[in-house]
């Protein structure tokens, strides 16, 4: 009965980035949410406890005030959560997020699998799960579309740029998650009431010993501009004889080769 | 010691980053080097694309996969002391420099579009993040600086005469405890998809798999090839992954792009900021891919696609 600890991030929500005008990148009115894909490794965790039996517990790295995604995190299924948290704990790139996630694991969690997403949907960096599994030293296997555990091996499939692979690894061991692993519920009333009174572990700074020094620094964040001012529709009949006559005097498509 | 480092899963790949290297190598005054681990006859076209030194790796036994190197090319960095170790951005390469990166300490920038070296002989390296919506310019403060870099970033550069090179054979890696048991290949292919002068994608606004039809007719018609976002390949598994679009697919670059119900999220359309002309159908009249649209058409997929074909059927002809 394995012991599955599942790693989520709270980001964010890009969506609303896109919508604010300007070239500096405004994130004070932006909302919040678990990052898309620890959505799967959480779901991923609460399927095999379903199916194998054992624990999930869920475990973030951010700031204090971010406990709205730790009641997130607890309403998909997880009995327990660590929090490590401190206001210092924003904007870390992924060396420092896995180096404090080491920290923590290695000294007061029991563990046979871990399980994060394949990246998170703010940064999309994709290190943090293969960086933890290398600072623990245990065998690792990133962006896996199935899971099954079978004699206390794990049976993966891996996608590759060819192809899938298809894995055996002993635990503990640690994977990272692609989004068609599952589809992750949607919590109802019930499992949010009950998520606050879950057990969470809170730890901060004091707690740890590391340094946790950047490796990366941040030069500069600028605004991608993506809008064309591009002309609007219907559907009529007129509509796209219109729109076949701009593209033909485009150039881009009749004529042309 | 020193060093630019070059690893890459394919010979193109390879070829695209030792471009960049070798112009890094001649700044830093530092040796380009590159790894190898199928056909030797490859070191030829690596020495002439400017690589001094060549790691061959040795062969891996049936059951393992290139992973299996991680413990020793970290070994290799940590006696060698390169200064910069550029990896392709495959998945498999993606893990292999975060475990390399992690055993070495030091910072790696994931999915560098771009780089130069500032006045102080630091890389510069850019990236996408927020899926796209904003671009993050990082400097790595530890040695060596670490990047993977998208294939098609770079172009390879012309071949020259070739230089002295040095041959350094490695020693057999312990084997990994993570065992290959099986292995599918795609046949499919996504070279077609971003050299495409126009390209059909298909979004969630399909309905079902048949309505396919549609859109390859229209694509057809065009001489496009079709391509998807990420939850037609990746959940509903109706086209092959490599035709994915978009952050963590391919990025396309065509005169023409033709999105059908596809709601336009930043991920997806980082895939296709390069288009020239975008034109979108959507019935969503506040669906964001109208934002970045040149053409956007407030209507159903499903009346417009084939009203569409007959116009173009009378004009193409
Ligand atoms: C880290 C990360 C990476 C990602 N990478 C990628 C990526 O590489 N590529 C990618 O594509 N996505 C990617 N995504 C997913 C992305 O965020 C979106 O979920 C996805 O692009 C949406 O696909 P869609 O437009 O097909 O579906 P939906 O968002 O569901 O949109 C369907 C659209 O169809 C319209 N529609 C419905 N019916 C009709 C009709 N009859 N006629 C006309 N229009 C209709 C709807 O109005 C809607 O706008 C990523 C997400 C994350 C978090």
């Amino acid at each position: 009965m394995p012991n599955i600890l599942c790693c989520f991030k709270w980001v964010a929500d890009e969506a609303y980035i896109r919508a604010s005008a300007g070239k500096e990148l405004d994130l004070e009115w932006v909302d919040y949410k678990i990052s898309d894909y620890d959505r799967n490794a959480i779901e991923e965790a609460v399927r095999l406890q379903e199916q194998y039996g054992g624990n999930v517990s869920a475990i973030t790295v951010g700031k204090p005030d971010d406990t709205k995604g730790l009641k997130d995190a607890l309403s998909r299924g997880p009995e327990k959560a660590y929090f490590i948290n401190d206001s210092s704990f924003q904007n870390l790139e992924p060396s420092q997020t896995a180096a404090i996630l080491a920290e923590v694991i290695k000294s007061q969690i029991d563990y046979d699998l871990i399980i994060c997403g394949e990246g998170s949907s703010d940064l999309y960096a994709q290190q943090v799960g293969p960086r933890l599994a290398e600072i623990l030293s245990i065998p690792c296997v990133s962006f896996i579309q199935k899971l099954d555990i079978e004699q206390n091996q794990l049976i993966v499939e891996r996608k590759v740029d060819d192809g899938v692979e298809v894995l055996s690894l002993p635990m503990p061991a640690l994977v990272t998650v692609l989004p068609d692993i599952n589809s992750p519920r949607i919590p109802g009333l019930k499992d949010t009431l009950s998520a606050s009174r879950k057990p969470v572990v809170d730890i901060g700074r004091d707690d740890l010993s590391g340094n946790f020094e950047s490796c990366l620094q941040t030069m500069a964040i600028n605004k991608a501009n993506m809008e064309r001012n591009g002309i609007k529709l219907g559907s009529e009949p007129q509509d796209i004889s219109q729109l076949v006559d701009a593209l033909v005097k485009q150039g881009v498509i009749g004529g042309v080769k | 010691m020193a060093g630019i480092w070059i690893f890459a899963e394919n010979h193109k790949h390879c070829l695209e980053l030792l471009n960049p290297g070798q112009k890094l190598a001649q700044k830093l005054g530092s040796p380009l080097a590159i790894f190898l681990w199928q056909d030797k006859e490859l070191i030829k076209d690596y020495v002439s694309h400017g690589a001094e030194q060549i790691f061959v790796l040795p062969p891996l036994a049936a059951d393992q996969t290139l992973e299996a190197y991680v413990p020793l090319i970290a070994d290799l960095a940590r006696r060698e002391q390169p200064d910069v170790f550029l990896l392709g951005s495959s998945l498999r390469c993606k893990e292999m420099a975060a475990r390399i990166a992690a055993s070495l300490n030091t910072g790696l920038c994931s999915d560098c579009i771009a780089f130069n070296l500032n006045d102080s002989k630091a890389l510069e390296m850019e990236r996408l993040i927020f899926g796209g919506a904003a671009i993050q310019k990082v400097i790595c403060v530890t040695s060596p600086q670490m990047a993977t870099i998208p294939a098609g970033t770079f172009e390879a550069g012309p071949a020259q005469s070739p230089g002295e090179v040095r041959i350094v054979e490695l020693a057999d890696p312990l084997p990994s405890v993570v065992k290959l048991i099986d292995k599918k290949s795609n046949a499919h292919q996504s070279a077609n998809l971003t050299e495409a002068r126009v390209v059909v994608c298909v979004g969630r606004g399909l309905e079902k798999e048949s309505d396919l039809g549609m859109a390859r007719e229209l694509a057809e018609l065009l001489g496009a090839e079709i391509g998807c976002t990420r939850p037609i390949s990746e959940e509903l598994h109706w086209l092959p992954e490599d035709t994915c679009i978009g952050l963590s697919g391919i990025k396309v670059k065509p005169e023409l792009y033709i999105g059908l119900g596809v709601s336009g999220q930043i991920q997806h359309i980082t895939g296709i900021r390069d288009a020239r002309i975008i034109f979108a159908i959507n019935n969503d009249e506040n669906a964001p891919i109208f934002d970045v649209s040149n053409y956007g058409m407030v209507g159903d997929v499903y009346k417009v696609v084939p009203q569409l074909i007959n116009e173009l059927k009378k004009t193409i002809k």
